[in-house]
Order: structure tokens, then sequence, then C-alpha cells
């Protein structure tokens, strides 16, 4: 093989091995970084919105959209207004929707929040568009105190088919909720991961819930002692916090009904796919600021490839003086400096998403297992090219003084024999 | 101010020189400097031919414009395939002349053809490929790129030049080989400083140039040393026909060459025209 401009160029980066590396690293850190912070703003996002699943309408009557997704969709806390089950039914008369699913949110077993609903949650609902239920084990709870584990719950939790377990009032880790000692659920499903939030809970009928809380209405009349069942429900029992709905493909329907139940004051309406783009917009800020962290750090890695190029120039002078004599053109010797820098931006930048899709799947799974969210910290293919064109040009703009050196180096000042 | 004072002894075609050296005063008056302070060299001898490797005409350079000239050569040529020795004390501008000779300065006046070729008139690129492959240069510190082995050194030299990229490396070991380097793939800075310097002959010649232009090439080798290197390098240049300009502080050495001339440095031309006063 003849000598070519690469060959000088490339023998030069590893005369400087060192350098050569660090810059490299630098680089590779700082498109790390960014693409790391790019890729997991999407994939939080869409982890989000995924967990809205197929829910056009989420109805409750919470104090705002935001908190009736957040605790109803997330279970970020026990739902604070009920909603009366006659309520509900005078609801789904009232609108001509394609599912309503009642849920109810208010117990939980250890860290695990429990969901009350009927059949219809499994049958309607897809936790996320196009993903059905799926049970790994066992079936679908049927009668009271039967339960069904989310994935997430069921592997953290160490349950079975066949275990029981005792229900606390509240949602998870709240102060002061008491053991639902009397009544002991059997676990006889077990669901198959969907990747959202609903993969941490647990699912029961909603007369089991309501049993429960009307064992302890009548509790407080009766005294302790008394066995509650089916039977002893009366309105004021059942209960309700949200509703699941939505028109399936009657989109013109969809704007109507949802304007009507928002001038309705008595409801909380919330189209959940909305609400969490609006909390990222609003979480966007703190991004902002952090992609502009992020594009400091890529700056400064240009400062740093800039200082490194233009210190190995003092040393370098008299190579690009002889290679100036042996016939090389002065723009030949710039482009050969332009080319290292052009180097270290697409070793860096290639580095640097190896690193951010490495370091995105250790998130990906401690968020996996300890959150059960599923985030895909990933972009399209041409964002991770833009990326890596991105480091290669900001790399030149960095290696652009350094070859003006290159380029004015005066040829006779080089040769001259050092004193 | 002239050469007479120092008139080297044994010199090949001396008095033919001198002769001409007169001639060219009475041809050229213009250019003999008046109380100067400038460089000459005597003048010299060839009439412009078309086929000198290097024909040097009113050549002129200041270190800055309206300044006394350092070097002032109304007529210099090198035959083809001649080989010349400039000698000169410290200061007397023997590296500035191989500069403008190379092209990697510009002279005030005068032209400077290589082989005809004008090449200060070329600009630029063009100037680069040209001086890349119609000269060759030998360094006092030989000035090899470090981390490349003996054989790419001599193939950094074809990059720039119109030979076949596929023989580069086989030129490159026979020229190697010829000046008795056996292992062109070591890099150069393990080489013997002897071996360096011939690894920068083989590199001046592997583009087959017309003229070679070495600066102090034995300053940094001992006697011994130094005697085979200049063999080395003038027979390299008689095999391939180029002309040599050698310049050189030590005097030792003219004999070997065909011709030889003296660059005066500007305190001795004002020292001389003192004494004459």
């Amino acid at each position: 093989m003849s000598m070519s401009d690469w060959n000088i160029v490339t023998r030069s980066m590893r005369s400087r091995l060192f350098s050569s590396v660090v810059t490299v690293l630098s680089v590779a850190i700082a498109v790390g970084l960014v693409t790391l912070l790019v890729s997991m703003r999407n994939a939080g996002e869409n982890s989000f919105k995924r967990g809205t699943g197929n829910v056009q309408m989420l109805i409750s009557k919470e104090p705002g959209p935001l908190p009736s997704v957040l605790n109803s969709m997330f279970y970020a806390e026990a739902p604070g207004n009920p909603i009366a089950w006659a309520e509900f039914l005078e609801l789904k008369r009232s609108y001509p929707f394609a599912w309503a699913v009642p849920t109810q949110l208010g117990d939980s077993y250890q860290d695990a929040p429990v969901m009350s609903t009927d059949a219809s949650f499994f049958e309607s609902f897809q936790p996320a568009q196009g993903v059905e239920w799926a049970l790994v084990s066992g079936r679908h709870f049927g009668a009271p105190f039967e339960i069904v584990l989310g994935s997430d719950a069921a592997s953290r939790l160490g349950l079975g088919l066949g275990d029981t377990v005792a229900l606390e009032h509240g949602a998870p880790r709240t102060q002061g909720g008491h053991t639902h000692d009397e009544f002991s659920f059997e676990v006889v499903g077990i669901l198959g991961a969907t990747g959202t939030a609903h993969d941490r809970a647990m699912f029961t009928s909603l007369e089991s819930s309501w049993i429960l809380h009307a064992h302890d209405r009548r509790e407080s009349i009766f005294g302790h002692g008394i066995v509650t069942t089916i039977d002893d429900l009366i309105d004021e029992d059942m209960k309700i916090t949200a509703v699941y709905a939505s028109l399936g493909e009657r989109k013109a329907a969809l704007v109507q009904v949802l304007s009507a139940l928002r001038r309705d004051p008595d409801w909380t309406v919330a189209n959940p796919s909305d609400t969490v783009g609006g909390l990222f917009s609003i979480v966007s800020n703190i991004d902002q600021v952090l992609l502009a962290m992020a594009i400091a750090v890529m700056l400064s890695s240009g400062v740093s490839i800039l200082l490194a190029l233009y210190n190995s120039m003092e040393q370098r002078r008299k190579q690009i003086a002889v290679i100036r004599v042996l016939g090389a053109s002065r723009k030949r010797v710039f482009g050969m400096v332009l080319t290292e820098s052009a180097i270290i931006g697409l070793l860096g930048g290639v580095v640097g998403i190896v690193l951010a899709i490495f370091c995105g799947m250790l998130v990906t799974s401690v968020l996996a297992q300890r959150v059960g969210i599923v985030v895909e910290p990933a972009l399209p293919l041409d964002g991770y090219l833009f990326i890596v064109l991105a480091s290669v040009a900001l790399s030149c703009v960095a290696g652009a003084i350094p070859a003006v050196v290159a380029y004015r180096t005066s040829v006779v000042r080089a040769l001259r024999p050092s004193m | 101010m002239y050469l007479p004072s120092e008139k080297p002894r044994n010199l090949k075609g001396l008095s033919q020189n001198i002769s001409r050296t007169k001639h060219d005063q009475t041809r050229f008056p213009a250019h003999k400097p008046k109380n100067s302070h400038g460089s000459t060299i005597p003048l010299i001898v060839s009439e412009p031919q078309p086929h000198n490797a290097l024909q040097i005409s009113g050549l002129v350079h200041r270190y800055a414009a309206g300044q006394t000239p350092v070097i002032q050569i109304p007529e210099l040529a090198v035959r083809t395939g001649q080989q010349l020795v400039l000698t000169g004390s410290s200061g007397s501008g023997k590296s500035t002349l191989l500069h403008l000779v190379a092209g990697l300065m510009d002279p005030a006046e005068g032209s400077v053809r290589i082989d005809g070729t004008d090449i200060h008139a070329l600009h630029g690129h063009a100037r680069d490929r040209f001086r890349g492959r119609a000269i060759g240069m030998v360094f006092q510190t030989h000035h090899l790129l470090h981390g490349f082995s003996a054989e790419e050194n001599v193939m950094a030299a074809l990059m720039f030049s119109d030979i076949p990229r596929g023989s580069h490396r086989a030129r490159a070991r026979t020229l190697l080989d010829t000046l008795g380097i056996p292992t062109p793939t070591q890099r150069v800075e393990k080489l013997s400083v002897g071996q360096q310097q011939r690894v920068a002959i083989a590199r001046a010649l592997a583009c087959d140039p017309v003229l070679v232009l070495a600066d102090e090439p034995t300053a940094s080798l001992d006697p011994e040393n130094a005697d085979v290197a200049l063999d080395l390098l003038q027979q390299a240049c008689r095999s391939s026909g180029a002309a040599l300009l050698c310049v050189t502080h030590d005097r030792r050495f003219i004999d070997r060459f065909d011709r030889a001339e003296h660059l005066n440095a500007p305190h001795e031309q004002l020292q001389a025209a003192l004494e004459g006063a």
C-alpha cells in the first residue's frame, strides 16, 4: 500500500495516542450524555403515553385532569372524590360510549396498589395501544375475594397461585391505614407484563372492595365480630373512583362528549394522552436546562479538541513543513488537520452513542425492575445519524483553528535548525 | 568583495569560472553591487540554456522592502547533472538561497528557473506540486517523518508525484536498497544518524528530480560518515541524472564537486569594502 493523506493523519493520531484517546473520550461522553438525554426524554413520554392505552376519556371527580390521570392510571395516590355507582350507571346511559370501565382505587397490599374493577377491564381496556391482557397463569377474578396480580407485583411480592393476602386500606405507603384482616384474598391469576404501571398493581372485583368498606361501616355501627357479605351492601358502599371510557373510532362524537362533560361541573374529564403530553411540556423546562447543560458539555469537548490539536501543532510544525517541502499544498495540509478532527468527532460520536445505548439499557432494566415501567430509550436511526454528523461537524469547527495554524505554518521557519 | 581572496584550490573548472566571472561582470554591470551590504556570488558562467537544471537571473532578496539585499546573484546556472557546491560562512544566506530556489520564499527581484520553469511564477498548489516533482531536498537534520518507517518516508515523497501508486513501495525499497538500508520497514527514529541521512537522500531522489538541493548534508555526521553520506548523495544524483546544489560551510569537500562557489556574508562584504577603501 502506498502512502496517503489518510496514513499520515492516522499515524499522526497514533503517535499521540494518549491525547487522541482522551479527546475522543471527552467527545464520546458529551455525545453520550446528549443522546441519553434526548432518547430518555422521548422514552419517558412514550412510556407514559403507552400506559394510557386505548382510553380516550378518563372520567372522575378529581380536582383536575392531571391528578386524575396520575392517580387512576399511574397509581400515584388514592383518588379522592368517589363516584356513586348509580352516577356511573347514569353516565353510561347518557353518553354513547363504546365501552366504559368502572375502576376503584383505595386499597393496597404492601407496596402494590389494588385496582377494583369488573371483567370489562380485561376485555375492553388495552393497557397499551394494541396490547391485549394476557394471563401467564390461572384465570381472571370471578367470585369476591379473588385477586389477580400484575406481573411485576407477582414477582416482587413473591406470590403465586393459591396464596392468600389481606389488603390494607389506603394507597401504598399510606400512614395510618388499617389492614382488613377479616377478609383474605386468594391469588387466582397472574398477568403477563404489559410494560405499564398496571404491572405493579393487583386486580380484584368491585364487589370485593365494596364488601371491605361495608364491613368497616357496619363495624362502626354493630361493633366487632360481625360478618359482612355482598347482601349487606347499600348504595353508600357502592362507589368507584374513575371511569376508563372510549367512543371507539367515532372521533366526531368524542369531541362532542368531551366538551359536554367538560361543561358539566360534576365531572372531571381527561384525555390521558393529551394530559401526559401536557405534563411533559411542563417538565420540558427542566429538560431544556439539562439539554443546555449537555450542549455545554458538547461545546467544552469541542474546546478540548481545539486544544488537543492546537497543542499538537507545536510538535507538528516540522512534520507539516516537511510534507510541504515534499509537495503538499497548504490546502492539503489544512485538509489533513481537518480530517483528524473529523475522525475524532466520528469516533467520539459512535462511541458516545454506544455508551448512551449501553447506559440506556442499564436504566431500562433498573426502571423495569424497580418501577415496572418499560422505557425504551431508543432514537430512530436517523436520530443517531444526525447526532454523529453533528459531532463530526462540531469537531470540524473546533479543528478549523488548528487547521488554519497548519495552513499558515511557515516552512522556512519550521525547518530552521533549532538552536 | 568577490571570490578571489577565497578562491578554492584544486577546484574543477576553476579557471573557466574566473574567466566567466570576469566576463559576466562586464556583461551585467547593473547587478554588481556598489558599496552593497548584500551577499553576492561571482557571476557565473553558463549562458542561459533551456535545459539548465537551475538558472538564476538577477536574484535579489531582502528581509523587508527597502532594506539592503541579503542575497544578490546576478547570474547562476547549474547544468543538468552538474554538481555545484556553494560555500559560505554562517549568515551568508546559503539556506535562504536554497529556500528561494525551492520556492519556499519569494525573492524581491529576479527569477529562478528549474528545468526552464520559473518557480516563482507558479502559485499555491501548482508551485507545491512542481517542487515535489522537480526538486529533492536533503537537510542537515534530515527532517524525516518520525513514527514512519524508512520506506514510508520515501513513499511520502512519492505521494505528491505522478508516479503510479502501485509502484511506490517497490521504488522506495529499490532506492533504499541501493543506499544500503537493509531494513526499510524499520521506523526512522530507530536508525543510526548515518542511516537516517541515507533515507533522506533516498527521499530526495524518489521522484526523479532534476535538481537536488542539499543544505549542510554532512553537518550532523562525524567525518567518516560525512564522507560516506556525501559519496552516496553525489553518486545517487549522478545515477539519476539530477543536478546537485549543495551548500556547506565546510570547505573540505569542495574538490569533490564539478564546481564550487562562495557566498559572502554581508559583514564580510562590508569588511572587504573597507579594506579596499
